[in-house]
């Protein structure tokens, strides 16, 4: 295994990069390291080349409030003393080099952990002409973490399942299109220009998100009653919330409503 | 000593319960686009506005499909998938559990036929598209005699539709030229 392993390429992409490897003897350890490990995992974080907000989470997830270390899980100061390196970052071609000495340093066997959309599959920086785009492109990765970065949540679920103390969840997702398969319409029962208009003024006002859920409500009330009915409807829901935010928001609402009911092209 | 005992007996126990106990996010969390493959038209919105690429599609013109791809080691929870999709097929849930052992979980697939064209024969877009904008048409209001030319209309493809125009222009071009030599 040479610690320099890179692969030259003559042409337009001038090196690829290669993944150090692992001996078999090692793969035979890590699977005994494992099953051992369970209460006592030292994580040793190799940045190469994040935002920092992986760091972030990482300190966050020692902190007093989600306690890595009722696990076991420290984090070290030394590649010399880690069981788990968790590697952050899309990997820069100068960080490269650093991070390979790391886990060079990193006594045999250890798990290698991907931390982070970057690390996962590059993120956001994945086709940049600057990164390698993944931990995996330079060492052997057992675990992967996505997020962006992951919540502390998400770090001790993650480490959780690279000791084996809670299954992993995800699973990979292959969907063929079924014969009548077709989409819903959304309120079918509502006239479409009268939707739209609502929605619209509801996201341009509240949002996407928020935006939907307010119009979906609006929607609902003017299907399920009478339109002269439909004020004192609206009226209870506000009362309920009381929020005068979306007193302005639906108030709003019923001006577009009436102004395409009157078949205005406005959309007031 | 007796006053720092005091002081953590005050403050009590912070730890959250989290991995015995489910984990409380605010309402607002970004987590994982749950992504239901029914409601999907296999528009592309979702691809075209994802910043990270985490998702991406393929024409197959040979096979006639067009493949949606979710990569979720790649996504960064921004939601302009939410924000863009038309039939709301992708929602962010707040599901963090995310962690794999292999990459391949990572990726979640869907597979959509194409429709072929009425004139040429050559997939031109998604077959479920084509039936969502009908849908859509309909419930504009459009009669049952306009959905029958449209019915047609939506399943040629666009460089049919404009030799189409074409030919109809030039025909027209033709009937003005001799009724103006006669």
């Amino acid at each position: 295994m040479t610690m320099n392993s890179f692969k030259y390429i003559p042409g337009e992409s001038h090196y690829v990069p290669e993944q150090a490897g692992v001996d078999a003897a090692v793969a035979k350890f890590k699977t005994a390291l494992l099953h051992r490990l369970k209460r006592s995992a030292y994580v040793y974080r190799i940045d190469c080349g994040g935002c920092n907000g992986c760091e972030i989470e990482i300190f966050a997830s020692i902190t007093a409030i989600f306690d890595a270390e009722r696990f076991g899980i420290k984090v070290v100061p030394s590649p010399r003393h880690a069981d788990i390196l968790l590697f952050t970052g899309a990997v820069t071609r100068s960080m490269r080099m650093p991070a390979l000495r790391a886990f060079h340093g990193a006594p045999d066997p250890k798990i290698c952990v991907s931390y982070g959309a970057c690390g996962c599959g590059g993120g956001i920086f994945h086709d940049m002409y600057s990164v390698w785009g993944g931990s995996d492109k330079i060492v052997p990765i057992d675990l992967y973490i996505p997020g962006c970065p992951p919540t502390p949540q998400a770090t001790i679920y993650g480490l959780a399942v690279a000791l084996g103390l809670l299954e992993q969840k995800l699973k990979g997702k292959n969907h063929v299109e079924e014969e009548g398969e077709g989409a819903e319409l959304i309120h079918p029962q509502t006239p479409l220009d009268v939707r739209v208009r609502i929605e619209r003024q509801a996201r341009l006002l509240a949002g996407y998100k928020q935006g939907r859920e307010i119009s979906d409500r609006f929607v609902n009330l003017l299907e399920t009653h009478k339109l002269t009915s439909l004020k004192r409807h609206v009226q209870e829901w506000l009362e309920e919330e009381n929020d005068p935010r979306l007193k302005e928001i639906v108030g709003q609402l019923e001006k577009t409503l009436h102004a395409t009911l009157k078949g205005g092209s406005r959309s007031a | 000593m007796l006053k720092l005992l005091k002081i953590v007996k005050d403050a009590g126990e912070v730890t959250i319960k989290y991995p015995f106990a489910p984990a409380n996010f605010t309402p607002a969390f970004r987590g994982k686009p749950e992504y239901n493959p029914a409601q999907c038209i296999a528009c592309s919105a979702c691809a075209v506005a994802c910043p990270a690429n985490a998702l991406t599609v393929e024409t197959d013109l040979e096979k006639g499909t067009l493949t949606w791809q979710f990569f979720v080691g790649r996504c960064i929870y921004c939601g302009r998938c939410e924000e863009v999709c038309p039939t709301r097929a992708i929602v962010l849930s707040q599901n963090f559990e995310l962690a794999v052992f292999n990459k391949e979980d990572l990726y979640e697939r869907a597979t959509f036929k194409l429709c072929h064209c009425l004139e040429c024969g050559r997939p031109f877009a998604p077959q479920k598209q084509i039936d969502y904008a009908l849908a859509l048409t309909a419930q504009a209001g459009a009669g049952a005699d306009e959905m029958e030319t449209l019915k047609i209309q939506f399943a040629i493809c666009p460089e049919c539709k404009r030799r189409n125009h074409l030919n109809d222009h030039l025909s027209t071009l033709c009937d003005l030229q001799t009724s103006g030599e006669k």
